[in-house]
């Protein structure tokens, strides 16, 4: 028997068994447990080494240094008229440690500004050399001459280097390269003259000179470090060198840094809602989750501990031309020549790189690291690392270094054991619940990280990224 | 909720972390130095424990006449070759009558050649011989199909066309162009022959040159070992012995050393929680380890830069390290094991491989990634001197004894040894209450056959 099919008055279809709108009220879903954007794969906190710091500090000995400042300038600018911020100027290797602000305020006002275009040559090769040139804004090369007469580009300078003649050590000396701008730019200058007459008028000034000149002559080796004294390759009977290793004095101490939050949790949720889920463990892992992003962030950018504000000036190189090309990743590999543990890279900054290699049809192997396929240059792998800042102009770093506490790397510092330990150096502790029934926690990570030597550390700077690749 | 006013100053409820570091223990790194370097040739070498202070390289028994490079003096633009240093002419190793060499050293003239222009023509009548003092030149010969073959690159210190002193009627078989402005001193042959003349020691010695070039030899100077193959019948076997040098090169060790003082006061209360007396001694190990890797490289007597011999030392074609110079430093020995160049030096090879498309597979050498090329690890060692002009070198090599290769030497045992041809003694105490320590460390460094270690010179580092 045929059953007629009944339409009900709207003439939709009579539904003739259990639908499944219905049936879900009896059934259990399978829920995921809550997901979030913002976890990366936190390659930093993955791949450094951790040293355990009892007692928070962890004090950094050296062997002592004498090497004198060589870091960056900084600029103001009104308008189109820059000038050098005055404190700045002790980053000058004359200056460095003078501190009498009205001098340095009155040596900064006797700069003179110069605006270059792309190719004016600034000091030419021979030429005596008798003024200091800060470079506020553009790019300039140094250019050399090499063995068969041919010209070498020495070094690339970008915005906050200077250079400078050397005649506050020496007598008279000349420039040994030829400085060229490579893009428009800013530079300030003084004149030698200029600066010996405010030595001259200023005794504060005239006895720090002194002291730097004093300095300059102490014995150092190649890295600025009191040499130890060796003979070698002597024979019969002679007067050894006697020696001791010197360390310095003020070693850097590194505190451990902290993130902190109050998670807080409603009583009756965490009392009702806990099945399949624990309430509060899923909103401790989110917390968890954001505050290790947060460490990871911390760890590049901030201002004390931040690698990105860590590394030694000489340890920095801009690229040559804007986007990182295969040469400045060479040159990167060149400063960090000991054991290089890996790049870290802005994810776009690893693009621009890519499409500078398929420019010039070089295809880098790829590298294993931990089961997963990661790109490298020269065998070193490239992590991707969001939280390198993207400047406004589409600048990025890019960051080599070596890893680890026995090749005197890179290390991060925690300390284990801490009271209500939930995760190595983390701690969750139960503060207690308000009058509102309100549970709250206090979720803290300790960390910092230590740049063991300077060279453990090296930033290709100015790196542009989302260069079309024509 | 309270809002904090960041301009209002916070007043501290509780004990700052500041205070409380006075109190708490503070977690020290053992002191750090920035001059460590990873030390790929002590730590890739073999070592050879030698008992008894020398190890002499028994090697066969070789009439190889010299062929060094030689050097000049300048006075203002004026050179003139220095008169020992013409021993490196095959012609006049050996000679040592001073005399002589600076009455030859006078005969000598200078000569301008600019960039481009020919030096010799092939072909042409051989009257000169030609001592290049600056400058680079490229020799060439007419190839097989009408195409321009390179021979070789020539530098500072080359010399071409001896030849052309002892044979009348020689003909150029190369051409010589000189790729950078050059200087050069040429000898005429009559000039040659009026010293003959002259002096009878010269004679003497190029008599006792020729005799010996006419006893059996291979194609590396070897006393030759007679050998028959591919005879039918009854033919009368060659016999033979083996020949050995006469007097072979012995190495001695080379020292380096130090004397380390500690206070005892420090060295008696300081010691928590690193010994200071063993922190001092591991940074000063460490610096006389760096010592020892560069004195194997430029040691005057062993380094290494020092010991190749001149067939062996190779210049770059145009500057820059190209693929084709390393291609070429590599087919100079079998099994070439170790590249070693200055970091920069490898950055400038990374940068002509970049330029060609070229991407070497880099390789891991003791769980470090490192550059390569053909397979052979590129390493880094900055001990390679880099001189004014921006030139630096790179060695290639072969290691180890079984394979006739490079090994470094040791001491077997050392009274008070701490590491192998390490040791540390107590000197005593002084009167001002100072220990001291002498701290020494025994190295050299053998080339087992010449063709172990190559250098590729005048590696230009353009950016």
């Amino acid at each position: 028997m045929a059953t007629e099919e009944k339409l009900n008055p709207e003439g939709e279809k009579q539904q003739t068994s259990l639908d499944t709108a219905a049936a879900r009220n009896l059934a259990t879903t399978t829920k995921t447990p809550p997901q979030m954007q913002g976890i990366t794969s936190r390659w930093l906190l993955k791949m450094l080494q951790w040293v355990d710091v009892q007692g928070g500090v962890y004090r950094v000995n050296r062997r002592l240094s004498f090497a004198v400042g060589d870091g960056r300038l900084t600029f103001t600018n009104i308008g189109a008229k820059a000038s050098v911020v005055p404190q700045e100027l002790s980053e000058l290797p004359m200056l460095r440690g003078y501190d009498d602000i009205d001098v340095l305020q009155a040596l900064s006002d006797r700069f003179v500004q110069r605006d270059l275009k792309a190719g004016d040559v600034i000091v030419e090769r021979g030429a005596p050399a008798d003024a200091i040139y800060l470079i506020a804004h553009g790019k300039v090369n140094k250019i050399g001459v090499g063995k068969y007469g041919d010209t070498t580009v020495l070094e690339t300078l970008a915005d906050g280097d200077y250079f400078t003649y050397t005649a506050v050590l020496e007598s008279q000396d000349f420039w040994d390269f030829t400085a060229k701008a490579v893009t428009s730019g800013t530079i300030l200058v003084l004149q030698q003259s200029a600066f010996e007459s405010m030595v001259d008028q200023h005794e504060s000034l005239r006895r720090h000179i002194e002291a730097f000149k004093e300095k300059a002559a102490k014995p150092k080796d190649q890295s600025g470090e009191a040499p130890i004294e060796l003979s070698a390759g002597k024979k019969g009977e002679y007067i050894l060198p006697d020696t001791f290793v010197d360390y310095e004095l003020k070693p850097r101490e590194y505190e451990l840094a902290v993130a902190q939050t109050v998670l807080q949790v409603h009583t009756r949720v965490a009392d009702l809602y806990n099945n399949p889920m624990n309430q509060v463990e899923e909103q401790l892992r989110l917390t968890i989750e954001a505050l290790r992003e947060r460490q990871e962030y911390e760890m590049i950018n901030n201002r004390e501990i931040g690698l990105i504000h860590n590394a030694d000036f000489k340890q920095r190189v801009h690229t040559r031309s804007g986007p990182p090309t295969p040469d400045d990743m060479d040159e990167l590999l060149a400063l960090v020549d000991k054991e290089p543990g890996f790049f870290l890279a802005h994810p776009r900054a690893i693009a621009a790189f890519g499409a500078e290699c398929n420019k010039r049809g070089l295809y880098p192997q790829a590298t294993d690291v931990g089961g997963n396929r990661v790109p490298a240059w020269r065998g070193v792998p490239i992590f991707p690392c969001g939280k390198i800042p993207v400047s406004e102009a589409r600048t990025s770093t890019i960051m080599l270094m070596r890893t680890g506490h026995a090749n005197q790397g890179v290390v991060g510092l925690h300390q284990t054991s801490i009271p209500d330990e939930y995760q190595p150096s983390l701690n969750v502790r139960f503060m207690g619940i308000n009058e509102k029934a309100i549970m709250q926690y206090l979720v803290s990570a300790y960390y910092s990280v230590a740049v063991l030597v300077p060279d453990a550390l090296a930033l290709l700077e100015s790196v542009e990224i989302g260069r079309s690749g024509e | 909720m309270t809002t904090h006013d960041p301009t209002e100053q916070q007043q501290q409820t509780s004990l700052s972390t500041q205070a409380a570091r006075n109190l708490a223990t503070v977690t020290k790194s053992a002191p750090q130095m920035q001059g460590i370097t990873p030390r790929w040739l002590s730590r890739l070498i073999p070592w050879v424990e030698v008992s008894g202070g020398v190890y002499r390289v028994n090697q066969r028994r070789s009439y190889e006449v010299g062929d060094g490079t030689i050097g000049f003096t300048q006075v203002g633009s004026a050179l003139r070759v220095i008169p020992r240093e013409l021993g490196e002419l095959p012609i006049l190793r050996g000679l040592d009558d001073d005399e002589l060499l600076e009455a030859l050293a006078d005969r000598f003239e200078q000569r301008e050649v600019g960039e481009g222009q020919r030096v010799v023509v092939e072909g042409e009548p051989a009257e000169h011989v030609f001592l290049l003092a600056r400058g680079k030149a490229t020799k060439t010969r007419l190839g097989k199909y009408g195409d321009r073959l390179e021979l070789g690159v020539l530098t500072e210190g080359d010399h071409f066309g001896v030849h052309a002193l002892m044979e009348p009627e020689g003909r150029w078989e190369d051409s010589v162009e000189a790729l950078t402005p050059c200087t050069v001193l040429t000898l005429r042959r009559d000039a040659f022959e009026a010293m003959i003349e002259r002096s009878p020691a010269l004679r003497a010695h190029l008599e006792a040159l020729a005799e010996r070039q006419r006893r059996p030899q291979d194609k590396h100077g070897q006393a030759a070992i007679e050998l028959a193959a591919g005879h039918q019948g009854e033919a009368r076997l060659p016999t033979t012995f083996v020949d050995y040098e006469r007097f072979p090169r012995e190495y001695e060790f080379q020292v380096a050393q130090t004397i380390l003082h500690v206070h005892t006061r420090v060295a008696d209360l300081y010691n928590g929680p690193f010994d200071q007396v063993a922190e001092q001694l591991r940074l000063t190990v460490e610096a006389l380890r760096e010592r020892r890797e560069h004195e194997l490289i430029n040691d005057p007597e062993i380094g290494l830069l020092h010991a190749a011999v001149h067939d062996q030392r190779i210049k770059t074609r145009k500057g820059p390290p190209t693929p084709d110079d390393l291609d070429e430093l590599i087919t100079r020995r079998r099994k070439t094991q170790l590249l070693l160049a200055h970091p920069r030096a490898i950055a400038a090879f990374g940068r002509e491989c970049n330029r060609r498309g070229v991407y070497p597979q880099s390789v891991v050498v003791d769980g470090v990634p490192s550059a390569a090329w053909r397979g052979i690890p590129l390493l880094p060692c900055d001990k390679l001197p880099i001189s004014s002009g921006f030139t630096t070198s790179i060695l290639a090599m072969r290691f180890g004894e079984e394979h006739q290769g490079v090994v470094g030497l040791r001491p077997s045992k050392l009274p008070d040894e701490r590491e192998p041809g390490l040791n540390v003694r107590f000197m005593g105490i002084d009167e001002r209450a100072v220990l001291r320590y002498l701290v020494s460390t025994y190295y050299s460094v053998a080339i087992l056959i010449p063709d172990a270690l190559g250098v590729l010179e005048d590696v230009e580092l353009i950016r």
